[in-house]
């Protein structure tokens, strides 16, 4: 009465197992409707920040704040864990286990990487640069905007980390394939939120 | 029977679905690596024109978002009708808010 053994189930894995089975599917296109959510979360922020972001009461300006080597450093950082997380799907369709979790993993580290940039940023100006939640409009949209980025990072951190996990009990199956799919999903549009981060909050708040 | 039915649509997937390779989405990220530093070189620069440097930097943004959506995430393959909706939608209500909140702030 055992389970099949992981390898058993992978060698018999269809080409695309996250849409193999109408669950799979069903949970791809829900989670598109998911993001499309998440955009209406992510541009109500912007709209805030965009409407404050010159109202800096005593507090530092963005153009006193940021400093740009910090934000490419980021930037490059998740750039490259978003094409990890395609190689990790590229792994998956090959039906390679070991190869998806190593690509994951790496995607999990550049991950953390970014969060202790991000923290080390705030740390720097809540504690040198006076620049706190109550400071001005523009600190508190600041950290509100960017804080939720960067709360989605530490999710998709954590969610990755178990995916890794439960495909070394379970294997990878029609069922565990569209939890991967579906969380790679999600990291592409946290890079995609975070394009416009940079552009509109650092870059931006540098030109005035 | 349902999951014998859907394994056998997987297999019919199959044979219609080319292997892609990593090619194309290494393109995707260098070109997402391009756009990126041509915006922040830009800024970097300083002292040009500060409305043309938004103007393009608004563009390599939109610009690099429509590759990573239509690449990364897909979204130009066939089949992905409701979700380029959806999107759309949820773009549609952000760049909404976004107008509003800007006019709000001009009065």
């Amino acid at each position: 009465m055992s389970a099949p053994h992981p390898e058993q189930v992978t060698s018999a894995l269809p080409h695309e197992p996250e849409k193999a089975t109408l669950e799979g599917r069903n949970k791809v296109l829900a989670f598109w409707l998911f993001l499309g959510g998440e955009s209406v979360l992510f541009g109500t922020l912007f709209a805030t920040f965009l409407a404050l972001r010159n109202q800096v009461a005593d507090g530092p300006t963005a153009n006193e704040l940021f400093k740009l080597p910090t934000v490419a450093a980021a930037t490059f950082i998740l750039l490259v864990s978003s094409l990890t997380s395609v190689f990790a799907i590229q792994a998956m369709h090959k039906g390679n286990r070991k190869l998806l979790q190593i690509w994951l993993a790496i995607t999990v580290v550049l991950g953390l990487g970014f969060l202790g940039l991000e923290i080390t940023e705030f740390y720097e100006y809540v504690n040198h640069e006076k620049y706190g939640m109550t400071t001005s409009a523009f600190s508190s949209a600041f950290y509100t905007l960017v804080g939720f980025h960067g709360a989605h990072v530490a999710f998709g951190v954590l969610w990755i980390s178990m995916l890794i996990g439960q495909l070394s009990k379970k294997g990878l199956t029609v069922v565990t394939a569209p939890k991967v799919y579906v969380s790679a999903m999600y990291w592409h549009f946290i890079d995609v939120v975070w394009v416009f981060i940079f552009t509109v909050v650092y870059l931006l708040g540098k030109v005035g | 029977m349902a999951t014998q039915q859907d394994t056998n649509r997987g297999s019919a997937v199959r044979h219609r679905h080319r292997v892609e390779g990593p090619q194309k989405h290494v393109v995707a990220f260098i070109f997402s690596i391009v756009l990126t530093l041509i915006a922040f070189a830009a800024v970097a620069a300083g002292g040009v024109n500060s409305s043309f440097t938004i103007i393009l930097l608004v563009v390599m943004a939109v610009l690099q978002v429509i590759i990573q959506l239509a690449y990364w995430m897909h979204m130009k393959d066939k089949g992905h009708m409701i979700p380029i909706i959806f999107m759309a939608g949820g773009f549609f209500v952000a760049f909404t808010a976004v107008i509003t909140a800007l006019y709000w702030v001009w009065w």
